[in-house]
């Protein structure tokens, strides 16, 4: 894959393009394309689209009109047989927008892109779907809209539905159908049409666990057989295990390109420093009246190194202490740290949930100014950025609880295709006996 | 399962430009009779589904589709009679020639509204997905072909019931419905991009339905000299109409003349739509959808 750096001389539009190399499917060329918020003055603006390309006006343009930003600027990309390629960025960065212009569905505003092969988007699930109608009246819509004839839709049938697992609710009408099911029935159609090129977007995270690696599998399955991905996702690790190359967008401009694993990193890495970060690793609470105290406050959080020196965030991999600073105002003889942590970015599920309690420790606070520790020997959660919630508790009373101490797990080895670091060493021993 | 190299489409290249389709008029014409050819497959899987959909979700079914029809032609024979409005002298009964004007005229109306109604109805689908749009126009006139067969019922009921002979001419009606569906489409397959874009489009085009239809000679007769019978006259739809209705019923055509000039303009028209259906569509859609 080559990317926009290194750009090539674009392809000669009109003429037959010399030559091209036979396995490229995808060349896109300086793509470029401009929205405006304003839905007025953008139906305005389509009206003129629409008259310049009606009178054959219409041309490459290269400026914004008042009230237009770039969707995208200059992206280029290159795809070739059997290759996939991942879109990554936040939203409103252009990856359904390049994708939409890949598809054919708008036309850019500069550039030119140039596709080999059947096209198929899974990105509009169950696009068409009728839910008066049954799944076998369904599917047969379905695959027609994605480009396949009667006869093809006939021999593919069988595989369908095997696939999407309906086959008791075949004839029953689809607004019967739970979401998943009707999820799974659009994946079936989409990913029966065994396509030269398979636009994805962000749809991988329909039903459950099982049927997501079926799907998985068969996009290998289409791989082998020399099928071309883009693929566009939030999860960076759904991306990985698919991509070797991958592209960064940020706010319609290509930020870095290039080998999925460096790009990701680079990804994550910015969407965990940007933002709300405005601590330095520490997390200073105003001391409180004693009349407000519930008998402990707690006065500040922090991560310190394996010397008790400051520390900005844990590093992934390595050892870490999480400080509590606390003052007491009369001895805490059995008391109670727990501390709950939840990913910032991406699924807001709980990730981890430590205590004392759960671990059957009891801590001994006494009165004064001490500091509880809560020691990690290797941090295990992922380059990114997360939110504690902290609370110091004895028997069913809570002391003291801080809601969210923002934290940022730094990367020092690439974690690739993993979603947690697990400590380990590896050896070669001597044969052991059963 | 196919094998790789076994799809036609394998080789298919395609090139997106930022330049006006018009630019390249050889590989717009090319791709415009692909795209139709390509169609054909997919419109009458839609048109299987939306009409059963239709009827699915119905009690009435296909009554609704020659009810309006009846009630028109009640209302204005009752009209009629009573002398409240004076409709002019028909070379059939009154009641038949209103009934099967109304079919007919109907029918145009489904043209129109079918392109534009079907292209906002598939929005979603067009929004995300590249496929020839020409079938959302296709399935929709062959909606209104479908409902024209229905509306046969009333007709042939009304003929029998009148004793109005079929003459030989019947034979050419299909051809000129499909010329007045055609023309209808057409008009519908320019509007219907628009038609995204402002609501206007599709609100207007109701109060102009109402308005077209009292300019065109359905529930009246053909009127006399004067600046409305002009009016009426210049009416592109007043030939395919009293053209159709009289190959079915008298065999007598009043006006060749008109017929041939519009049936001859009507397929201009319509590839002019088609063009600028195509060339619109894109744009229409990128301001719709996000």
């Amino acid at each position: 894959m080559t990317m926009a750096a290194q750009a090539s001389p674009p392809p000669d539009v009109g003429a037959e393009p010399t030559r091209p190399d036979p396995d490229v499917v995808i060349s896109a060329e300086g793509l470029h394309k401009r929205f405006c918020r304003d839905l007025r003055r953008s139906l305005f603006y389509g009206v003129a689209d629409v008259a310049g390309e009606l009178t054959g006006r219409r041309r490459a343009r290269h400026s914004l009109r008042r009230g237009e930003f770039w969707a995208l600027r200059d992206v280029s990309l290159e795809l070739r047989r059997g290759e996939a390629l991942g879109l990554v960025g936040a939203n409103g960065a252009g990856k359904s927008t390049l994708l939409r212009i890949l598809s054919g569905v708008i036309k850019p505003d500069a550039g030119s892109a140039r596709l080999v092969g059947r096209v198929a988007p899974l990105i509009a699930l169950g696009a068409g779907f009728n839910p008066i109608l049954t799944g076998r009246e369904n599917i047969y819509a379905n695959m027609s809209i994605l480009g396949l004839s009667k006869a093809e839709i006939d021999d593919r049938f069988e595989d369908v539905i095997a696939f999407a697992e309906v086959d008791d609710a075949l004839d029953a009408p689809v607004q019967t159908y739970s979401t998943g099911m009707a999820a799974r029935l659009g994946f079936a159609c989409a990913i029966h049409i065994e396509p030269d090129i398979l636009l994805i977007d962000e749809v991988l995270s329909v039903g459950d666990t099982r049927f997501r690696m079926k799907c998985r599998r068969r996009l290998v399955e289409l791989r082998s057989r020399g099928t071309s991905f883009i693929m566009v996702s939030h999860n960076a690790y759904s991306l990985l295990n698919v991509c070797e190359t991958a592209i960064y967008l940020k706010r319609g401009e290509v930020v870095t390109s290039g080998d999925a694993e460096s790009v990701l990193r680079q990804y994550e890495e910015e969407l965990s420093l940007g933002g709300d970060i405005s601590d330095a690793g520490v997390l200073h609470l105003p001391e409180r009246p004693i009349e407000e105290s519930y008998g402990l406050d707690i006065r500040s959080v922090r991560f310190r190194g394996p010397d008790g020196e400051p520390i900005d965030g844990p590093v992934c991999g390595e050892p870490a202490t999480l400080c509590v600073d606390v003052f007491a105002h009369r001895p805490v003889p059995e008391g109670d740290m727990a501390v709950m942590v939840n990913a910032l970015v991406g699924e807001s599920d709980r990730l981890l949930s430590m205590s004392t309690n759960l671990d059957s420790v009891s801590i001994s606070i006494p009165a004064g100014r001490s500091e509880l520790r809560l020691h990690l020997p290797y941090c295990c959660i992922a380059p990114g950025r997360y939110s504690a919630k902290i609370a110091v508790r004895e028997a069913l009373d809570t002391y003291d609880q801080v809601d969210s101490f923002r934290f940022t797990v730094k990367a020092s080895r690439v974690l690739s295709r993993s979603a947690f670091f697990q400590p380990r060493r590896w050896e070669v021993g001597e044969a052991q006996s059963p | 399962m196919q094998s790789p190299g076994a799809h036609p489409d394998r080789r298919r290249v395609v090139l997106y430009t930022a330049d006006s389709g018009l630019r390249r008029p050889g590989a717009m014409v090319r791709e415009m009779f692909e795209d139709l050819a390509s169609s054909r497959g997919l419109a009458w899987q839609l048109l299987i589904r939306d009409i059963r959909a239709r009827y699915r979700q119905s009690f009435f079914g296909i009554a609704w589709a020659f009810l309006p029809a009846i009630l028109m032609a009640i209302g204005c024979t009752v009209a009629n009679r009573t002398r409240v409005v004076d409709f002019g002298e028909t070379d059939i009964p009154y009641p038949a020639y209103v009934l099967i004007g109304m079919v007919f005229w109907q029918t145009f109306v489904d043209s129109v509204n079918g392109p534009i109604t079907g292209a906002s109805g598939a929005l979603k689908m067009l929004s995300r997905i590249k496929f020839p749009r020409e079938a959302v126009i296709l399935s929709k006139v062959g909606e209104a072909l479908f409902d024209f067969l229905v509306k046969l019922i009333p007709v042939v009921l009304v003929m029998v019931w009148y004793g109005i002979a079929a003459p030989p001419t019947i034979l050419l009606v299909p051809a000129s419905l499909l010329l007045l569906v055609a023309f209808g489409a057409a008009i519908g397959t320019l509007l219907a991009p628009i038609g995204l874009l402002y609501q206007d489009v599709s609100k207007g085009f109701g109060l102009i339905t109402r308005a077209w239809l009292l300019l065109t000679p359905v529930i009246y007769a053909m009127p006399g000299p004067g600046t409305f019978g002009t009016i009426v006259r210049l009416n592109p739809v007043t030939p395919l109409l009293m053209t159709t209705r009289e190959l079915l019923t008298t065999g007598s055509v009043s006006d060749p003349l008109a017929f041939a000039v519009v049936a001859g303009l009507t397929p201009a028209v319509l590839l002019g739509s088609w063009v600028a259906f195509r060339l619109a569509m894109p744009h229409a859609i990128e301001r719709m959808t996000s």
